[in-house]
């Protein structure tokens, strides 16, 4: 049994551990899964304006996360 | 901090920024950091590692480590804490590769670099594991930071290259075992 689950067992789920752990996995996870919707758009031609409408943030910050550096 | 490092160490840290290089990676990470430890044959991190039984199971390594890439980067921990949320990493990473193909969600696609290209900037978590070498050589007393303070920092810092190396048999305990003499330790 891993690490993670033998936390979630002693303590239930009131364990900040586990939880502030699996906000942060969540966190990676999304990064990831931005990254690649990011990507897919741009190869499919999409502008850095209509990106960042459909993920609600300002074209500055799609850009400067993903633009050319 | 750097001109503290042995040639082996920053051999160590340049070939973590040639293998992010070659995997297209946007920022070197830990990881990298432990598939340039297990690329090379000299220093004392190596001979640590040979002294653990692990240079025999590298490829099981660095398949492990590829594997754990594959599924977002998360670390075991990470993605049983999300499946206490109800969220299946392996799923969610299947059904991205149906769209987006496979290793997709490896940060790390293959062919032109999506963002731009460049060199691969040393990310956060690489540097931290440098920082950590430093406060580990500090601890041991140690003048110079060497490949085995960057080993110990790697079985420290939480993540998937801890995480690997433990299910080698590769921990704080068992590397310093090593190092403070005891040459017969081997992994398990």
């Amino acid at each position: 049994m891993t690490e993670a689950t033998d936390l979630a067992e002693q303590a239930g789920d009131r364990d900040p551990r586990v939880g502030l752990r699996a906000v942060a996995a969540l966190r990676r996870l999304l990064e990831q899964l931005e990254a690649v919707q990011v990507r897919s758009a741009r190869n499919q031609g999409w502008s850095w304006q209509e990106i960042a409408a459909e993920l609600g943030v300002s074209r500055q910050a799609v850009h400067k996360k993903y633009g050319r550096r | 901090m750097f001109e503290r490092f042995t040639k082996d160490a920053r051999e160590v840290v340049k070939g973590a920024v040639a293998q992010a290089e070659e995997e297209r990676a946007r920022t070197v990470d830990a990881g990298h950091l432990l598939l340039a430890l297990l690329g090379r044959e000299a220093g004392r991190g190596s001979s640590v590692l040979a002294a653990l039984g692990v240079t025999a199971r590298r490829d099981s390594m660095i398949r492990a480590l590829a594997e754990a890439r594959r599924l977002a980067g998360l670390s075991q921990a990470e993605t049983e804490a999300l499946a206490g949320l109800g969220i299946d990493v392996a799923r969610i990473v299947a059904r991205v590769e149906e769209v987006h193909g496979a290793g997709a969600m490896s940060g790390s696609p293959k062919g032109k670099a999506w963002w731009g290209g460049g060199r691969p900037s040393f990310g956060r978590e690489a540097r931290t594991v440098l920082e950590k070498s430093l406060r580990v050589a500090l601890a041991r007393r140690d003048r110079s930071i060497g490949d085995q303070h960057l080993l110990l920092a790697l079985t420290t810092l939480p993540g998937v290259p801890a995480e690997v190396l433990a299910d080698h048999g590769v921990t704080y305990e068992s590397v310093t075992r090593v190092l403070d003499g005891g040459g017969e330790a081997r992994a398990g």
